[in-house]
């Protein structure tokens, strides 16, 4: 928003409000009912909803009746299109459009040519990017009236954090030529985390997140701070090469080979359009089953001269042949996290999102790269993870029902920059208290986080077991990332590395990444310490009750002044002062 | 944001300190990042601190 100009808008009690989600390989639509968002299966039932239209006979198909057509129907099928929106052909990676309608130059922008009325004799149409995308989300915005009963007019739409501001013009563009207003774009990562945070059940805390954004065609990783419930994203990264179609690929690589060898002469499967789009069908099914499943079957009828092809797979394997791409994820998450110039002690949260994140390897080899104390939010490693396939429209949703009261003009003030650009701390702020080994060691307890947009306040409750007079000394504070080199063992040490290098070789060891944590563990223990800084400011507070608590408050002011106030919990006077702006 | 809960004792006041008010200003917050960084304008916190911000209100005029 912001960026698209002004726009009439809608008055906020003619609105139907939902949330978007709109990817290269997938959307889906969401609402909110009961403060619950709810992803909506549309009329075949389905909740991912491929982002696809094929024309047969004048008839425009979408979603998986339209996927389903690239086998028969390739040339009329649009499919991957998204990336394309408010690009010039030059610029585009056409790569995934092979097997579908090809992109063509169109001036400035990018079309597709396909059939899309009835008759033989009936020309072809030439479709802009933006009028594909048009028809397209009018399909979903029809499932999702028909589902509500009521007729939909708003979105909140979710896109990459890379989406250029032409992209953005061209997304609500396309929205408006569908009858539908966008309310506010909003970023994909941002999306998800609020589709956590926005759970009844949900408790705010500061925390550092990593959101890692695993679809078809493109991964993308945020690290977020999460302040109080507001997020700032620290870095991003963007992959298109390991993505969930490389792992398609990986399968069908797999089974062509396997059923050349059992059916010497019959040909390549990959080498005839019409048995590579079975093959990848079958392939993205297969994979999907691995990720419930410990064994998948695999079975395409007439996959090429009319020869039947069935097999089948185990995870262990799978994971073996796909291993270069699960461990693209891992450089990914871990270059996302370096970038934001953190440490992987200092992230509490990783958020699986996207269809790709379903896969229990991709979460089991992020659980190895984090902390123990790094939550992993995904199916196979926490037990209450929202589904990761429907978190963006899930945030989408929420975001849609909290801002469908404004007005436009009010939406569009609240997100221009003279409100959401502002100064974050640099360090934490915080107060010591006694702790530590002996316990009587002066230690630091972050109060304001570092990487918190001001204005901020923040309150903790400390003890005074003794009563009496005790110091609030307010000081900025540190952390850095402590090495403790165990003591050196025998040299087997050394043996066991080059036993393990060979078994790393063998095919089914899939293992690997859980033995390598062990070693890292035998090696060196890291552990993030807080260093205490310069002193802010010292407030004494006299007479404290024996056994009582002191809250002490820090509020930063927009000018970085900064305001504390200590008082003994339901107890009467306090010290209050104010440090003047940085 | 609720307090944090910290179950660690505040030390003593060290024999003869005095301030007036009981609160003595020693130093100011680091700011070395010559660039703001952007919120995302999204959730329910957000809005509160837009509308903070558009109308120039404190957190304890909020709380009100
Ligand atoms: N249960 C599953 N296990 C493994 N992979 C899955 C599962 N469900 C979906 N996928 C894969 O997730 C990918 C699609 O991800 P998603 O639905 O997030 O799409 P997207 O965001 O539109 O993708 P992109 O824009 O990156 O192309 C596909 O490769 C699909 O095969
Ligand atoms: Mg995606």
């Amino acid at each position: 928003m912001g960026d698209s100009g002004p726009k009439a808008g809608l008055e906020p009690s003619e609105r139907t409000a939902i949330g978007i989600t709109f990817g290269n390989s997938n959307s889906s639509i969401a609402h909110v009912v009961d403060d619950k968002a709810e992803v909506i299966a549309n009329e075949d039932g389905d909740r991912q909803i491929p982002t696809i239209l094929s024309y047969v006979d004048g008839d425009e198909y979408y979603g998986q009746q339209a996927k389903n057509f690239l086998v028969r129907n390739p040339t009329n099928t649009v499919a991957y299109f998204r990336d394309f929106l408010g690009k010039e052909f030059k610029s585009i990676d056409p790569t995934h459009s092979h097997a579908s309608a090809h992109p063509q130059e169109a001036g400035e922008t990018v079309s597709f040519t396909v059939k899309d009325k009835e008759g033989e004799e009936a020309a072809p149409s030439t479709l802009s990017v933006s009028e594909v995308t048009t028809r397209y989300l009018r399909r979903l915005v029809n499932s999702a009236s028909e589902y509500l009963g009521k007729k939909v007019t708003s979105a909140v739409i979710t896109v990459p954090t890379n989406f250029n501001d032409k992209q953005k013009a061209a997304l609500v563009a396309a929205a408006a030529a569908a009858d539908l207003e966008v309310l506010q774009l909003i970023s994909e990562p941002v999306a998800a985390v609020l589709a956590y945070d926005g759970r009844p059940q949900a408790k705010i805390e500061d925390k550092i997140i990593v959101v890692a954004e695993l679809g078809g065609t493109r991964s993308d990783v945020a690290v977020v701070a999460s302040r109080g419930g507001m997020y700032t994203i620290l870095a991003t990264v963007h992959d298109y090469e390991y993505g969930g179609v490389a792992l398609d690929k990986v399968l069908m690589d797999h089974f062509a080979k396997e059923f050349m060898k059992k059916n010497a002469g019959a040909g390549d499967p990959r080498e005839n359009a019409r048995s590579l789009a079975k093959l990848r069908l079958e392939a993205e099914s297969t994979k999907k089953a691995l990720s419930l499943g410990t064994n998948a079957s695999f079975s395409v009828e007439s996959l090429i001269g009319g020869v039947d092809f069935a097999s089948t797979i185990n995870r262990l394997r799978y994971e073996t042949i796909a291993r270069t791409v699960f461990e693209g994820f891992n450089r990914l998450v871990e270059s996302a996290v370096k970038k934001a110039g953190l440490d992987v002690l200092d992230v509490d949260e990783v958020i699986l999102s996207g269809g790709t994140a379903h896969t229990p390897r991709i979460a089991a080899n992020f659980r190895s790269i984090f902390p123990p104390s790094t939550r992993i939010l995904a199916p196979s490693t926490y037990a209450s993870a929202i589904n990761p396939s429907e978190l963006q429209a899930r945030g989408a949703a929420l975001q849609a029902s909290l801002i469908q009261e404004y007005e436009a003009e009010d939406i569009d003030q609240s997100t221009h920059a003279a409100v959401t650009t502002v100064p974050h701390t640099t360090n934490a702020i915080g107060v010591i208290a006694l702790g530590g080994d002996t316990a009587a060691d002066e230690v630091f307890v972050p109060v304001v986080p570092p990487e918190t947009a001001v204005p901020a306040r923040r309150t903790v409750h400390l003890s005074a077991p003794g009563g009496g007079d005790v110091l609030v000394r307010v000081v900025e504070g540190n952390t850095h990332i402590k090495v403790t080199k165990p003591e050196p063992k025998a040299k087997e040490n050394g043996d066991a590395k080059a036993a393990k290098a060979e078994d790393a070789d063998e095919e089914d060891d899939s293992d690997f990444s859980e033995d390598e944590d062990e070693e890292e563990e035998e090696e060196e223990k890291r552990e993030k310490v807080w260093k205490i800084g310069a002193t802010l400011a010292e407030a004494g507070l006299k007479g404290v009750s024996k056994g009582a608590k002191v809250e002490v408050s820090i509020t930063v002011n927009a000018d970085l002044s900064v305001i504390v106030t200590a008082r003994e919990v339901s107890g009467k006077g306090g010290v209050r002062g104010t440090l003047p702006s940085a | 944001m609720e307090a944090t809960v910290v179950p660690l004792p505040l030390p003593a006041l060290p024999e003869g300190w005095e301030a007036e008010n009981g609160f003595k200003a020693i130093g100011k917050i680091t700011n070395e990042r010559a660039t703001q960084r952007t919120l995302e304008p999204v959730g329910p916190y957000f809005l509160a601190h837009a509308r903070r911000a558009r109308h120039k209100r404190t957190f304890s005029e909020d709380d009100r």
